[in-house]
Order: structure tokens, then sequence, then C-alpha cells
């Protein structure tokens, strides 16, 4: 299809709309992630969605006769299971003296195995369960595949979490910066970490259809990445982070609606290596360019003849 | 809040990581408006206490009231400064930012932080002189920096009574006596101090009151009648043996000297 067809078609621009927005919401949740260094708590649930999905899926067949794809019904089911696989870590943390990141490791294989199972078992049983066809894109994404629903449940999901973030700024930055110091401006620490999480799943679970449940931590985490570099401040990160997803989202989107076989997942992760490349080589200050022109000036300071004299 | 009650009581206070115990039924009473110390060894508990007065660790038997109060209902009567490493301090946010963080508790939630507070905020960082550093980004800063920075958030949370973990440690010169300034500061306008600290050395010059704590309390009450080497002691075991010789010859050593300085001046 040709980019002037593929913009006027109404189909598309549903498609757009919708990444454009999960970029947006999982590149402004994804900085807390990052900041809270919590990149392995969203993969995990992104993984582990998959066996939620496949649950539900199986669910509304039994339930209708007619196996469900639509995101009204599956993204329950991410929730639950990505919810899931973090309540049983960390009772494994506080029971047993298992760390926390091998506790992680070891839900996210039992979860995203266990769906992969049922994925599988799914695509093979015979006779067939109506509406399989096109599920196994749910671990590498397929934007194209989105609805009206879809993008209804998307919209008002990512809204939420924007809206929790928002009200609840200042309270989230200084839990975030220091949990400690929060507890004693008499913050209930334990709820607000609960609701962090929240948000964090539902950044996390609106992408599953569109960016699939193994790539989804890259639009979580690299667009916060890439933010982190240009600026000083969490709320200007915030923006910046958000921006780069939804470009992302939309970069992928585009590319992959118009060669087609090509899932949206990667595609979108190649465009956020891309920004998050650029942005560690030419951001000001603490970027490797920066650093190597100041680090070159400071050099010929020094091998000046009156070097050794008062500090540059 | 009355007068009379003492700013932190403790009866009983045993509190465990996992199976641990770490504070074995520990009293303690620290009153209204002093300038507590609380020395002890590594290992002894003594950031295990501020967490479990503040509730960030859970206590599993004893009682904890803050002036006169139990301590559920006095959260927002109590102020923290963590140690300094327990933060990540490439956060992305200024040293005005920071400071303001101390305004969050009386705001309320939803509520930002308008100009009043800024103004205070400001004030706090002229207090520990590091007004012109306000806009620059956290990470630039050095230890003793870092610490001028806590203790000013500290200053605006402006609690009655004020827990400190180690705000000693790892500082300069310059900023330890401003520390010191700003503790009698507060202390002067009523406030209450419990700060634990690591340096023997200058115990008897910083604070009126003393704890001596290892899993339990050994001795806690005036520097005078607390710091003596039986109870100091019991609270180190070996370990201060050793450091008690390398005092004496210390001590000896600069006697020695005086002493030869002042045979040099006869001779002169």
């Amino acid at each position: 299809m040709l980019m002037i067809e593929l913009l006027t078609d109404y189909t598309f621009r549903t498609v757009l709309l919708g990444t454009a927005m999960i970029g947006a919401v999982s590149g402004a949740l994804g900085c807390f992630a990052y900041l809270r260094r919590q990149s392995l708590i969203g993969d995990v649930v992104s993984h582990s969605s998959l066996f939620g999905v496949m649950l539900f899926f199986l669910a509304s067949y039994w339930l209708t006769g007619q196996g469900s794809k639509s995101l009204v019904v599956l993204i329950p089911g991410a929730i639950c299971a990505g919810t899931a696989a973090l309540l049983l870590t960390r009772t494994v943390v506080q029971r047993t003296r298992l760390k926390q990141d091998s506790s992680l490791g070891v839900m996210l294989a039992i979860f995203f195995g266990a769906g992969i199972v049922l994925l599988r078992w799914v695509q093979r049983v015979d006779p067939p369960i109506p509406g399989r066809r096109g599920l196994e894109d749910y671990l590498f994404g397929m934007a194209a595949a989105m609805t009206q629903d879809d993008l209804w449940m998307i919209g008002i999901l990512g809204f939420l979490a924007i809206l929790v973030m928002l009200l609840l700024w200042k309270e989230l930055k200084v839990y975030t910066f220091d949990p400690l110091f929060s507890h004693s401006l008499g913050y209930r620490t334990a709820k607000l970490d609960t609701l962090l999480v929240m948000i964090l799943v539902v950044g996390i679970v609106i992408g599953i259809q569109s960016v699939g449940v193994v790539l989804m931590i890259a639009l979580l985490i690299t667009p916060a990445s890439a933010a982190r570099q240009w600026t000083r401040r969490l709320g200007t990160m915030v923006i910046l982070a958000s921006l780069t997803g939804a470009v992302c989202g939309l970069v992928g989107s585009v590319i992959s609606a118009t060669y087609s076989h090509v899932p949206t997942g990667p595609v979108i992760v190649l465009a956020s290596t891309l920004i998050f490349v650029v942005s560690l080589m030419l951001a000001p200050g603490r970027g490797i360019v920066s650093r190597m022109l100041h680090r070159s000036k400071l050099m010929s300071t020094i091998r000046q003849p009156n070097a050794g004299g008062d500090l540059p | 809040m009355l007068d009379n009650d003492p700013a932190l009581s403790l009866k009983g206070l045993t509190v465990a990581y996992d199976t641990e115990p770490v504070l074995w039924n520990v009293d303690l009473e620290v009153p209204a408006g002093v300038l507590m110390g609380v020395v002890g060894p590594n290992g002894a508990g003594k950031s295990t206490l501020l967490k479990a007065v503040l509730g960030i660790l859970p206590s599993l038997a004893g009682a904890i009231r803050v002036f006169g109060q139990p301590y559920s209902a006095q959260r927002t009567l109590i102020g923290y400064v963590p140690q300094r490493s327990s933060v990540d301090w490439d956060f992305p946010t200024t040293v005005l930012d920071l400071v303001l963080m101390g305004t969050y508790g009386r705001l309320g939630w939803f509520r930002r932080p308008g100009n009043a507070e800024r103004k205070a905020a400001r004030q706090a960082l002229e207090r520990v002189q590091m007004a012109e550093f306000a806009n620059r980004q956290i990470g630039e800063l050095s230890g003793g920096q870092q610490q001028r920075v806590f203790l000013a958030r500290a200053f605006v949370q402006d609690a009655p009574l004020l827990l400190m973990d180690e705000p000693f440690a790892g500082v300069d010169a310059t900023t330890e006596q401003t520390l010191v300034d700003l503790m009698r500061e507060l202390r002067q306008k009523g406030k209450t101090l419990v700060i634990v600290h690591h340096d023997l050395t200058t115990v008897c010059e910083y604070f009126d009151q003393v704890a001596l704590l290892n899993r339990k309390v050994i001795g806690a009450g005036h520097v005078s009648n607390v710091f003596t080497t039986e109870l100091l002691e019991k609270t180190y075991g070996g370990s201060l043996n050793q450091c008690k010789v390398a005092c004496r010859q210390f001590s000896t050593l600069t006697s020695e000297s005086i002493s030869r300085n002042q045979d040099g001046h006869a001779d002169d």
C-alpha cells in the first residue's frame, strides 16, 4: 500500500492513533520503572501476561463457543497474570532466602512457559478452536490487528494511568527518589508502591497486542533511557520519553503495515534503539561526544606551556 | 503535646531482620529539647533503631511513644535524614527541588509547592551555605554538599523530633562545622534531635545526652554520666581495648612532644 492510501484509510488511522497512545503512555510511565531500576519487573509482567491472554481466550471460547481476541477480554487476563506473577515473587522473597532478581527470573520462566504451552496447544488442538488464528501475533505484536474496541480499551486504561501519575506527581516523585524520607513525610509507602506498580502494569499490558509480550519492555525502558540523557528534570524527562514512545509507535506501525508480514514489535524496538543510541552519543553534557570534546579541551589546557597554574 | 512528655519513649522494643533479632528489649527515653547521640559498634542496631521508630521496620514487641502518644497518631512530628548513600544521586532533579521535598508533608495530597515553599527552601539552602547551588543538578554535588542539602530538607520539614542517620559520615571539616551549628540552632528552637554517630572523640563536644547501644541500651542519659570507660567497654567489648591502647599511646606521644617542646623553649 502507498503511504497516502494508508493515511486516508480509516482502519489504519485507528492503528496509528492506538500505537501512538501506547508509546506515549508506556514512555511516560517507563521513566518511573527506569529510575526505580525496575525494568526486570516490567519484563516479568509483560512476558507473564501471555499466560493470562491464553487463559482468557480459552475462557471466552468455553463460554461463547468462539475464542475472543478483543483487548476488552484479553487485557484483563494480562493484568491478572502479570499481577499474579508479581505477588508470587513477593511471597517467595518474603518466605524464602531467594533474592528478588532470581525470584523474578523464575516467575518469568514459569508464566511465559505456561503461556507458550497453552498457545501451542490451542494452535494444534483438533477440532480447531474458532478465532485462534493470529494468537501467535501476541508474541511479537501486530498493530494492524487493532479494532475500534481495542482502541477504546487502550485509550481508557492509558488515560487512567496517566491521570493517576499526574495527580500523585509529587508523591510518586519523592517516593521514587527517597522512599525512606517519603515515609517520614507521613505517606503510606506500601500503598504508593502498589499504586505505582499498578500503573506500570497498565502501561505494559496496553501494548501486548501491537508490540507483543516479548519486546514490550523495550517500549517501556528505551524511551526513558534516551530521555534521561537530555534533561536534568523529572518532568522534562517524562514528556520527552512520552514523545519518543509515541514517535516509535507511529514509525513501527507504519513500517509494519507498509511491508506486510513484518511484526510491529521488532520495528518499534529498532526505532527506539536508534533514538537511544543517538541520545547516548549526542546529548549535551552526558553524551559520549560531548564528554570526549570536554576531555580533549581539558587535555589541551594541561599541555599548554604555563599549565599547572590555576584550575581551568 | 505536653511539655512534660518525653519526645521519644521506647519500652521493650524488639526488632528482628528475618529470624535474627537486632534490637532486644530496648528501653530509651529522649527528653524534649535535647541533642542525643546514639553510639555503638557496627551492627549494634543504630540505624535499625531509627527505622523502627519511623515504622519503616516492624517491631516484634514493645511500645513506641512520640510526645506521649502512640507513633501512628504522631507520624508527621518526626523528621528524618536518611544515610546519604541510601538514595541515587543521579536522579534527575535540582538541589532546590530536593529541598522542596521537605514541604511535601504539610502540603498534603495533590497540592504542588508554591512561592512560600520556594522561599522557605531557598532560606534553608542559605542556612547551609548552599544558596548558589539551588539550580544545580544533585549529581554534581560533593559528599559534604549532599549532606548539607539533606539537612536543608530536614530544616524545611520542620518536625519537632528529628532523627538523623550518620550525618557526619564522610564529610569534610567545613560541612561538619555547619552541621553542628545547625543542630545547635535547631535545639535552641526547642527541637529534639536523635543522631546516629560514629566518632567517639566528638561525642562530649557535640551532644547533651548519649545512648550507648549494642543490641540493647547499655546506658543512656547525660554525657558526663554515661560516657564512662566502664560503660563504653561494655558497649564495644574487646574492640574498645585496642582503641584505648591506641588512645593512651597517642596521649603519651603528644604529652612527650609537648614537654620536649617546652624543654626546648626553656633552653632558649
